[in-house]
């Protein structure tokens, strides 16, 4: 390839003739992966001495040995609400009830956290800066770490976990509406402040109506990511279906725990299909 | 006669340095079709946008009809505003709206905050807007959307809703720059009509000389912040050519039945191509 510089007497482009094999730049790349490899063996000391793959298969068999008298009340003292269903019904509430939350105190913090509506003045720019950096520290919070502090403030159940959801969705909720403001068109805004109109109507009529479609496109999707979270919440007490899972496979009854997975298994997908279906008819 | 627009000697300096504008004096008088050309970044899209203050100039004044737009503020400044129509190279529309919705937005500046909330047009503004829709020939498109119309189509919406301002003024920042040349015809011919028929003053942007000469009463070029030209659009010669353009620019041209075909519509009651006999067309 050289040569058709060299022939025209003009300077060889220096990538031409750099060999890949030399480039200090390459070469410390793979040395660097290599050596986090090496390393992070050693330190995760990795041990897999002590495995029991025939009781790992007897639990396999016993989950999928579902046992469908959880969906029935079992006693005189259990209501529809104690079955599986109930529970799962209950459960996907925590997800909705969670995204609402998060919804009503995102939507207006987005607008302080988003670059182009907070252009006017240092003052604006540091509430963006500091809004920002507060969506990166909530949204860095696992839900699951949420959960266990929001549980010395209502205890066990439903409260903590439709809290804990809010709480890290402001987070994650609050950078999507953000950027989805950032990326709106600034053309129409321009044209409606040619106009005459003042800055509260340019954001209502220039502004509003491109966010109403990405607002609810993000929102459908955080509800069907939340749903998912609200089963796992219940784990360490957040309430909901994951309560009654988490104590199943401590009593080691896996049959009855394979019939929950069974149900959570199938919501999610049910939610997710039916969330991507909405959210392809909004583009 | 009194300017309806008065520019003494404006300055634009930007942030990042650019002197678009280096004291640009100059007179718009009412009833003037008046063309602005020069090269990109020659200051054409500054020097609009500074007299309806979507751009704050760095020293110097323009006064609108007595008022001095430079120091008005709030109100006064919005006052202003809803007496200078805008329209823009790429129409500014928000796409999701209707074009209903669209030109009724040029409404904006005659309604209060609270209004735009929660009121509905008011009758007079809903005929109006029918009216204007009519005048740019799309009233059957009027509930649909209006990314869904031709460029062409959308830009005739811009003219409606600017129209809506009941302007004295007109601003037009490369209104066809994003058209192809039939559909810049006829979207040019709208702007003829409303200076000629309304009285409303014009200030076009253009990139195409041969446009420039056909529709404007009065030529004026901008290099490097300066006024470099200001006169008659017959009075660019070959020499006055290269002197906006650089020594280099060859002039090209567009429509007119000399390369491209024009619509009836576009061309039919062009009586003379507008050309300088002195500059042959093909070169």
């Amino acid at each position: 390839m050289a040569e058709y510089f060299t022939a025209r007497g003009l300077p060889v482009p220096p990538e031409l003739t750099r060999n890949p094999f030399s480039d200090w730049r390459r070469n410390a790349t793979v040395l660097v992966t290599l050596a986090v490899l090496i390393v992070g063996f050693k330190i995760v000391d990795i041990d897999v001495s002590r495995a029991n793959p025939e009781y790992m298969w007897q639990v396999l068999v016993q989950l999928v040995h579902f046992d469908w008298s959880v969906m029935t009340p079992q006693n005189e003292f259990e209501t529809f609400w104690d079955t599986a269903g109930g529970l799962m019904i209950v459960t996907i509430f925590l997800g909705i009830m969670g995204t609402a939350f998060a919804a009503v105190i995102a939507i207006p913090l987005s607008f302080l956290g988003a670059r182009n509506i907070m252009a006017g003045g240092p003052v604006a720019q540091a509430v963006y800066v500091v809004v920002r950096l507060v969506f990166t520290v909530i949204r860095s919070i696992d839900v699951l770490i949420v959960v266990l502090i929001v549980l010395t403030l209502f205890g066990l159940g439903n409260a903590s976990g439709v809290f804990a959801i809010a709480f890290h969705n402001v987070g994650v909720m609050g950078k999507l509406y953000s950027e989805a403001i950032e990326g709106v068109d600034a053309g129409p805004a321009e044209a409606m402040t040619a106009t005459g109109a003042n800055r509260f109507q340019v954001v209502w009529a220039a502004i509003l109506p491109q966010l109403v479609n990405p607002f609810i496109s993000f929102t459908i999707y955080r509800l069907d990511t939340n749903v998912r979270l609200a089963n796992v919440v219940g784990l360490v007490g957040g309430g909901g279906i994951g309560v009654a899972l988490f104590q199943n496979i401590q009593l080691l009854r896996y049959s009855t725990a394979g019939t929950f997975i069974l149900l959570i298994v199938v919501t999610v997908a049910a939610m997710d299909f039916i969330s991507a279906q909405i959210r392809k008819r909004l583009v | 006669m009194a300017a309806l627009v008065s520019i003494k000697d404006l300055v634009k300096t930007y942030p990042t340095g650019t002197r678009a504008l280096d004291g640009i004096s100059l007179d718009f008088h009412k009833g003037e079709f008046i063309v602005l050309i020069g090269l990109s970044g020659s200051g054409k899209s500054t020097l609009l946008r500074c007299i309806n203050r979507l751009v704050d100039p760095t020293s110097g004044t323009v006064t609108f009809d007595g008022m001095d737009v430079t120091r008005a503020k709030g109100m006064e400044l919005r006052r202003i505003r809803r007496r200078i129509g805008m329209i823009f190279q790429q129409f500014n529309l928000v796409k999701r709206s209707s074009v209903f919705t669209n030109v009724l937005a040029g409404r904006l500046g005659y309604r209060t905050t609270w209004r735009t909330i929660v009121g509905r047009p008011s009758r007079d503004d809903v005929a109006l807007a029918f009216e204007n829709l009519g005048r740019v020939g799309i009233v059957e498109k009027a509930f649909g959307r209006a990314d869904a119309l031709s460029g062409g189509q959308q830009q005739r919406v811009g003219i409606a809703r600017a129209l809506m301002q009941r302007p004295e003024l007109m601003l037009a920042d490369e209104p066809v720059a994003s058209l192809d040349p039939a559909t810049s015809h006829s979207v040019m011919k709208y702007l003829e009509e409303i200076n000629k028929k309304d009285g409303i003053t014009v200030v076009c942007s253009l990139h195409f000389l041969s446009l420039a000469r056909r529709y404007g009463t009065r030529v004026i070029a901008l290099n490097a912040g300066k006024v470099a030209f200001d006169g008659k659009p017959a009075d660019i010669d070959d020499r006055r050519f290269r002197e906006i353009y650089g020594e280099d620019a060859v002039e090209v041209e567009i429509g007119l039945g000399q390369t491209e075909p024009v619509p009836a519509e576009a061309g039919d009651s062009v009586d003379a191509p507008a050309l300088d006999p002195r500059i042959p067309p093909d070169r």
